[in-house]
């Protein structure tokens, strides 16, 4: 869509009208010819990738070109993506994409360049292999890794301290080999301390059980429903039900208001952390924070929680150009900088086992080696396999975890109608 | 003198076309076309996948939690609609009394439907929260334990019922303020004339002067309620409202089709039953008010 705009005003004055609508459809593609001529290509994410500074750079090394960074939320940014690939115009010409919405969005490979045809099957050993793989599908590349989420334990050293448990990460890390230890850990927590709760709620610790295992819902092999039989959901239930029961939850939902300000207010000892929520927990936590909160790794070994891709979405009108950006953006040299810069973690091997990040502290956290926790996190992640409808069935066993958090049902009748439930959807 | 003519003949056609042409793309186009996916079975992205007739619909007569919306919403409306209606009764006859400044106190009445919805709800679920909200805080002045508003089915549609009667009772005020005013002087004259105190003339008179207002203010409620969305859901924050679909709506329910389960044929069934139970509630309405000004 290459709008002439100066010709249009130049020749009908009473155009006006005409530009306006120009305009609004200029904004609405996103894309189209700058102002000096410039090829403008608009990449749309949500929360904080920390691109600004690179698109800075790559209009200084590409002159002909002007990128537009479009930030949204979570939600708003996917429900808009959605929306737009379905009425065929109004998406970003690169467009981030989270990994739980990955599994449905790569089905639907008319909606998506191909990012084969423009060479990216030459980069494939660029990321470690599972996250190259939730990119694809088939021969088809719909996405290229942006980040991801290996995952670790956040606790707060002054909670610990009161409860007369040890604040040293490496100590406290020792304590929960398991998840099993963990949830006797919050047992001791709740004796002795009243004001606060051990996590910040059932869903955390249900969500991370599960991405450690390499089946969930639905089964690798012929992606076929097991959630109710998988002994890993059942696990992963019982242990987060469990704690939930209790009333050892803060029963405060991640990145909602509520779970903003227990943060803030030292509501909660331990929240499951993938790299991505240390910046969130910092900003929630605010200046007064610094110190108090640490990380070490998280019971039961290594998992990976989150982590986007970046798109073309085929309606772009320059996808070639497009990709390229996508490329450059996740290119092992700009996934350093994003790390170092905004504490990133890099999906790519060679980059996260470069020196520089691996001796990146986060001072923050206590001075807590976050980049050697979550190497070792990622090195040692198993490729956890997300069926097709993982995001119509996960919502159901997050809500039952509520109810027995509500003390409505409990872990077991909460379990029971999870599966009806889950049965019904699928259908 | 021919430019005459067709001026007269067309003139009056392109001046109601607006409506007609805004109409036709925005409410006749999507209306047919949201009934054709109806009867499909259609992925949101990659549009229809089967022909499958009444298949939606009848799945949809048997789904649990399509019935569990139904009976929400109508709580939430009546809930809702019944104090408001009441309230906006008071203060229109509160209005109706000559007194300094009553314009004013009119555009305040106005003020809460001219906030937008969503910062409505946001406010309202930061004061109803469960933690830090100040109604919880408030309660506990008179020893009362916090209410977790979301969790239980009576305080998530009270909470619910709230944010609506904020928003729309000034407004259904202000219409039967409209209607009072057109009250014949005459008529309260004579009745206070013959002894009836203030009460007895709002009863005898005013009431049943403005009744086709208060049906209409009843319509225009039960349409704007059963189609109820935004605030529930940002109560929730989910499209499911609540762990148990305590407070989920007709439209959540749709919406939770349509853009979460990427059923837009689903979805699209959902909205066309919805329409039927509009239709079929206005129509009720109206033959309700037409026989209650003929016998008025």
């Amino acid at each position: 869509m290459a709008l002439r705009r100066g010709a249009t005003v130049g020749r009908v004055r009473a155009g006006r009208s005409l530009l306006v609508v120009a305009a609004l459809v200029l904004a609405g593609c996103g894309t189209g010819a700058g102002q000096d001529g410039k090829l403008r290509l608009t990449v749309a994410t949500f929360g904080e990738f920390g691109y600004e500074p690179l698109f800075a750079e790559y209009e200084r090394a590409n002159p002909g070109i002007d990128v537009v960074g479009r930030v949204a939320d979570f939600d708003s940014h996917h429900k808009g993506l959605i929306t737009a690939l379905a009425a065929g115009r109004g998406a970003a010409d690169v467009v981030a994409v989270e990994e739980q919405y990955m599994p449905r969005l790569r089905q639907s490979t008319d909606k998506f360049a191909d990012l084969a045809q423009f060479g990216a099957g030459e980069l494939r050993d660029r990321w470690v292999p599972w996250k190259w793989a939730q990119g694809v599908s088939g021969e088809t590349v719909v996405g290229l890794g942006t980040d991801m989420g290996g995952l670790a334990m956040c606790y707060r050293r002054d909670l610990f301290a009161r409860a007369g448990l040890p604040t040293d990460r490496d100590q406290v890390a020792a304590l929960w080999p398991t998840w099993e230890h963990y949830a006797e850990l919050a047992e001791r927590f709740a004796q002795r301390v009243d004001d606060a709760e051990f996590v910040d709620s059932a869903g955390a610790v249900y969500t991370a059980v599960l991405n450690q295992a390499e089946e969930n819902y639905f089964a690798k092999s012929d992606d076929s429903f097991i959630g109710d039989t998988n002994p890993n959901v059942r696990r992963a239930f019982r242990i987060a039900g469990g704690i939930g029961a209790k009333g050892w939850t803060a029963r405060v939902t991640t990145f909602t208001q509520p779970w903003n300000a227990a943060i803030n207010q030292g509501r909660f000892a331990t929240t499951t952390c993938p790299a991505w929520m240390l910046a969130q927990i910092e900003q929630a936590g605010g200046p007064e924070g610094a110190g108090r909160w640490d990380v070490t790794a998280i019971p039961g070994g290594a998992g990976n929680w989150g982590g986007s891709y970046l798109t073309v979405p085929s309606q772009g009108a320059h996808q070639r150009e497009s990709y390229r950006l996508a490329e450059w953006l996740t290119a092992p040299q700009q996934q350093k900088k994003l790390f170092v810069q905004a504490g990133i973690l890099p999906s790519q091997p060679e980059v996260y086992q470069d020196p520089v990040v691996l001796e990146h502290r986060d001072p923050y956290f206590g001075d807590a080696p976050v980049g050697r926790l979550f190497a070792a996190s990622s090195d040692s992640v198993r490729p956890n396999h997300r069926g097709v409808r993982d995001a119509d069935v996960r919502p159901v066993f997050g809500q039952a975890l509520g109810r027995v958090e509500d003390g409505a049902q409990t872990v077991d009748q909460a379990w029971e109608q999870a599966v009806r439930e889950a049965k019904t959807i699928l259908g | 003198m021919l430019f005459a003519r067709w001026d007269h003949r067309i003139t009056p056609y392109l001046f109601i076309a607006p409506f007609f042409v805004l109409f036709l793309v925005f409410g006749l186009y999507p209306l047919l076309r949201t009934a054709w996916m109806s009867l499909h079975r259609w992925d949101l992205l990659d549009g229809p996948v089967a022909f499958t007739g009444a298949e939606n619909y009848t799945a949809l007569l048997a789904d649990p939690h399509f019935y569990n919306a139904l009976v929400n919403t109508l709580s939430i409306f009546v809930v809702a609609t019944v104090p408001q209606l009441l309230a906006a009764l008071g203060i229109a006859a509160l209005l109706d009394r000559p007194s300094r400044g009553s314009t004013a106190l009119r555009a305040v009445v106005l003020l809460p439907n001219v906030v937008p919805v969503v910062a409505v709800a946001l406010v309202f679920t930061q004061l109803l929260g469960r933690d830090q909200g100040l109604v919880n805080w408030a309660l506990s002045w008179f020893g009362a334990r916090p209410v977790d508003w979301q969790a239980h089915a009576w305080s998530a549609h009270l909470g619910v019922a709230i944010m609506v009667i904020w928003r729309w009772t000034g407004y259904n005020a202000l219409l039967y303020l409209a209607a009072m005013q057109t009250v014949p002087r005459q008529l309260r004259e004579a009745a206070e004339l013959d002894g009836a105190s203030r009460a007895r003339v709002f009863w005898t008179v005013t009431l049943p002067w403005i009744r086709p207002t208060v049906l209409f203010t009843a319509v225009v409620s039960t349409i704007g309620g059963l189609q109820l969305f935004a605030e529930p859901r940002l109560f929730g924050g989910t499209s499911t409202g609540g762990n148990d679909r305590q407070f989920q709506t007709l439209v959540m329910y749709l919406y939770e089709n349509g853009f979460d389960r990427f059923d837009a044929g689903y979805a699209a069934a959902v909205s066309w039953v919805l329409f039927a139970l509009c239709a079929i509630l206005a129509f009720g309405n109206a033959a309700l008010l037409r026989r209650l000004v003929r016998r008025g």
